[in-house]
């Protein structure tokens, strides 16, 4: 009874706040960013924005600072730079005054706050980002409280795991054995049972080299194995996240395992601890990987050290640059993995039944307005200026983001345009927006890693762990078992 | 004697102890010691004033732990149950302050009316404060020292025993309240199926590795500084400067350095699969024994370089003349170490040798570092290298169960204070003190 009087005073606060802005709106005739809030000039409030590391080294943060200073002199709001740890924990402080107003984070993070009303809901269709902004991306900062649902962040931009390869490696006749539907794109790069294959091939003719490579115990870099065959990470219930339904088990993600198993025998023992995390950049650049998963802010990591193995070739730091750009090349992993997770098909007598389409975990970073600020209207403003075309467009110049705006994306070439659209036809399974998602990790890592074992058991004349699909079955339900025990066995 | 001494008061029929009795102070005021008495009334004062004001309130929520739940989105600040539940322990200690401060009003009344210094006869505020230095100095000098302890570690270790009563932890974490639920945690740890199966492996492996490990770097330790002692030994010092250097890398660097050296990627197995054999899983899930081995000679590593220089320094006031003796005598050095070097040396070490054990048994990052982020199957949230301390870090960081982890951290204390008390008491170096003075 108690929590819906609070909640029907709730709906009456956000109502003013709608009505204040919408106000402001007719009044200055443009998005929530015009009219919402009027201090004094000469006495202005200060807005204090946590921005990610990166953003601070890359000097977008002191650009986007300026530029709203600049434009809000005369609306007696002055944002500046909270000088906090990237990942400093607003459920710890807020509460007694301390932590920023405005911060920027990935989706699960903002929402562990939300779940505890750390942070506060916004209008998000009167931002200028509203209707330039695909819903699902929307979706990730949506949050069901007792059958009301809030938006609780505004979305920046998209993340998910993307391959990079080293062109001069892909087979010189690849365009006539490689390229099997004539898409003018290579077959490995379209579907999982061709990268296995063009892997093999590499590895047969020098054992030294690797094609595919990636940590497979790496949830969010090897996540299209575990998560492209039906399968979850939790369930809905009424259309809210349901902690109790946890879902690696379910569908055919055996199908999943399988793969994952059958590929890491293509790669060497690094694929199963983080030592391919490790070394991927530097066994990129010296051939002994084709290609290998990273997050796309990783790029200048792959292109320094191709440039610096060409300079060793004896290149000057100019032409080696060049050649590095010209090389190293970023795409989506492929597109179609095999339903049945049986990698060494011919795809060439595969149907589209069967195939299923490849699901990557990624994640949305936005903003979100912390519930402990003095000046909730000034946030907004300093949130709807921070993510109009704008400064979105010069946050991807800067960064190299992949923005979740339309027309910034169509303006910042394909990488971004590729994950948009990913984005949008539902590729990219975004980490669910709960405090429950931080238990996911641990008891992946443990049974993929030890999948990828087993074909070097057997290699080394050891018994398999998972000889077959009923023992992968066994693992990833032990994965929700685990998971479920570490959510809720203890909660009392 | 609390109690007598306020029985006594009781049955006094002086009015000024009366006075005392009832007022903190007042008697003192009578027997015309301005000074004292105004201080004693003053300190009663200031704790009516304080209990007034927010002491009875902090009482009242140490045993609510608040009743009104905060929302910041309507902004309703709500109760803390943390805060209250400190603000509550602040206040007992507070309490039991102001008893100790009236047993002592009672005690100075009672002397001055023993004394019959109570007609203006009794020494003024300045002399009676030199009188008690110098009677009672022991409690002057240990006054901060003691207070320090209080603060900084009984009221911590008091509180984490309290967290241990109550659902803190989990989805109860503030803005939500907290309550007290008696022995539910300890309950839930020694009862839930898989989790107490848990808790027994991972301390039966946890005793192991700390008496293991406490040996290890022990007699390793021993064994070199007796090694550099060697007179055949040259350039000592060069020497000895590899373990201090080895000391000097910070531990967590070391760790994550030994981690990549028995990686698949590092160069152990870098040779392994040079020389044509398979690549050897050291940390991984299948490691067993292995990883455990690996962890103790990391931890030697660590920390025999410390039991090196303790026991240089030791063995630089072994009295040579025994061994002179002993081996005209006729005692071969395995007997002149046994019989001389060791008993010396253990008996001089004993309590850092409870201590190293203790340290070891709560060694946190020798395998969070090598191995963390494992759960095996017939482990609760842990591996089978975890210790109880990486157990309590999974359930209480991880995982966020504040209340399960810090009865988990108050059964480690209980075993752990156990067996240090019990092995010192029996030690040499406690019933023999003397001896080798």
């Amino acid at each position: 009874m108690r929590r819906k009087a609070a909640f029907i005073v709730l709906a009456i606060v956000l109502a003013l706040l709608l009505t204040a802005c919408g106000g402001a709106k007719n009044k200055a005739g443009g998005g929530a960013g015009e009219g919402g809030f009027q201090g004094d000039p000469a006495n202005p409030v200060v807005l204090h924005i946590l921005e990610n590391d990166t953003a601070k080294a890359e000097g977008y943060l002191q650009a986007l600072l300026d530029a709203f200073n600049e434009a809000y002199k005369d609306k007696g709001i002055q944002a500046v730079d909270a000088n906090m740890d990237e990942y400093t924990d607003l459920a710890m402080n807020g509460p007694y005054g301390y932590g920023p107003d405005v911060l920027y984070q990935a989706n699960d993070q903002l929402m562990r706050y939300a779940e505890d009303r750390h942070i506060l809901p916004i209008e998000a269709e009167k931002l200028d980002c509203y209707a330039s902004t695909p819903e699902s991306a929307w979706d990730a900062f949506k949050m069901n409280f007792d059958g009301t649902v809030y938006t609780m962040g505004v979305p920046v931009n998209i993340q998910e795991p993307m391959l990079f390869y080293r062109e001069d490696m892909m087979p010189e006749d690849w365009q006539t054995k490689w390229d099997k539907d004539g898409s003018g794109i290579a077959d490995f790069f379209e579907n999982w049972c061709d990268l296995y294959a063009y892997s093999k091939e590499l590895h047969d003719a020098d054992p030294n080299k690797y094609g595919f490579m990636v940590s497979m115990n790496n949830l969010y870099l090897a996540s299209p194995f575990m998560l492209s065959h039906g399968n979850y990470i939790f369930g809905e219930k009424d259309g809210v996240l349901d902690d109790t339904d946890i879902g690696f088990s379910k569908g055919d993600a055996v199908s999943g395992l399988w793969a994952l198993r059958q590929f890491a025998g293509q790669m060497n023992e690094g694929c199963i601890d983080d030592t391919v995390t490790l070394n991927r950049y530097e066994k990129l650049a010296d051939g002994s990987y084709f290609c290998a998963v990273s997050t796309p802010d990783t790029y200048s990591l792959f292109l320094n050290n191709l440039t610096n193995r060409y300079k060793q070739d004896g290149l000057s730091e100019e032409e080696a640059k060049e050649k590095a750009v010209e090389n190293l090349k970023m795409v989506e992993v492929p597109a179609r993995m095999p339903k049945s997770g049986d990698l060494g098909q011919d795809s060439s007598s595969m149907t589209d039944d069967d195939w299923t389409e490849t699901v990557v975990m990624g994640g949305v970073n936005g903003y979100g307005i912390s519930s402990y600020t003095k000046y909730r209207d000034a946030c907004v403003e300093f949130v709807n200026f921070a993510t109009s075309y704008d400064m979105l467009k010069l946050r991807a110049d800067t960064l190299g983001i992949a923005p979740t705006r339309s027309d910034v994306a169509a303006q910042c070439g394909d990488t971004a345009d590729i994950i948009f659209k990913s984005l949008e036809m539902g590729r990219i399974y975004l980490m669910p927006s709960i405090k429950a998602v931080d238990q996911i990790w641990v008891p992946c890592q443990t049974v993929m890693g030890d999948v990828a074992k087993d074909p070097f058991r057997e290699k080394q004349g050891e018994a398999p762990k998972y000889p077959g699909k009923t023992e992968l079955q066994a693992a990833l339900e032990s994965i929700d078992r685990n998971i479920y025990d570490a959510i809720h066995t203890l909660a009392g | 004697m609390g109690n007598s001494l306020f029985v006594s008061a009781l049955k006094s029929r002086s009015p000024r102890v009366r006075a005392s009795l009832c007022v903190m102070g007042l008697g003192q005021l009578l027997s015309r010691q301005w000074v004292k008495g105004l201080a004693y009334l003053s300190a009663l004062a200031a704790f009516v004033a304080y209990m007034a004001l927010t002491g009875a309130r902090d009482i009242v929520g140490f045993f609510t732990l608040g009743t009104v739940e905060a929302d910041p989105w309507l902004g309703v600040a709500g109760d803390d149950s943390i805060i209250m539940l400190l603000r509550g322990l602040l206040c007992y200690v507070i309490i039991l302050a102001v008893v100790a401060l009236y047993r002592s009003n009672l005690r100075d009344i009672m002397e001055i009316e023993h004394n019959g210094a109570w007609g203006g006869n009794a020494p003024g505020f300045i002399s009676s404060v030199k009188g008690y230095m110098d009677r009672k100095f022991y409690i002057v000098a240990l006054a901060l020292p003691v207070a320090g302890v209080l603060v900084f570690n009984v009221i911590p270790i008091v509180f984490m025993i309290l967290i241990s009563f109550t659902n803190y932890g989990g989805d109860i974490v503030p803005p939500k309240l907290v309550d007290w639920t008696g022995f539910d945690s300890f309950r839930r740890v020694l009862s839930l199926s898989g989790i107490k199966e848990t808790f027994f492996r991972i301390l039966g492996w946890n005793v192991v590795w700390a008496l293991l490990s406490t040996a290890i770097n022990y007699f390793g330790g021993l064994a070199l500084a007796l090694l550099l002692n060697k007179k055949c030994v040259k350039r000592k010092k060069f020497w000895r400067m590899f373990p201090i250097l080895a000391y000097a890398v910070p531990g967590f660097i070391t760790l994550l350095a030994f981690k990549f050296l028995f990686s698949y990627g590092g160069p152990i197995n870098h040779y392994i699969t040079e020389a044509g054999h398979s690549a050897v899983g050291f940390l991984d899930i299948d490691a067993g024994i292995k990883a455990r081995i690996i962890g103790l000679g990391v931890n030697a590593w660590i920390s025999i370089p410390t039991s090196m220089l303790l026991a240089t320094g030791i063995l630089s006031n072994m009295n040579m003349n025994l061994y002179e003796a002993a081996s005209i005598d006729g005692a071969g050095p395995w007997q002149q170490f046994k019989k001389i070097t060791l008993p010396f040396v253990v008996f001089s070490t004993t309590p850092v040798l409870i201590t190293n054990f203790i340290g070891n048994f709560n060694n946190f990052g020798i395998f969070y570092f090598l191995r963390g982020g494992l759960y095996m199957d017939g482990y609760f949230l842990a591996s089978d290298t975890d210790l109880l301390i990486n157990w309590l870090y999974n359930l209480s960081i991880d995982n966020n169960y504040y209340s399960i982890g810090a009865a988990v951290s108050l059964i480690i204390f209980i075993i752990t204070s156990a067996v240090s008390l019990s092995v010192y008491i029996r030690s040499n170096a406690y019933r023999k003190e003397d001896t080798f003075r």
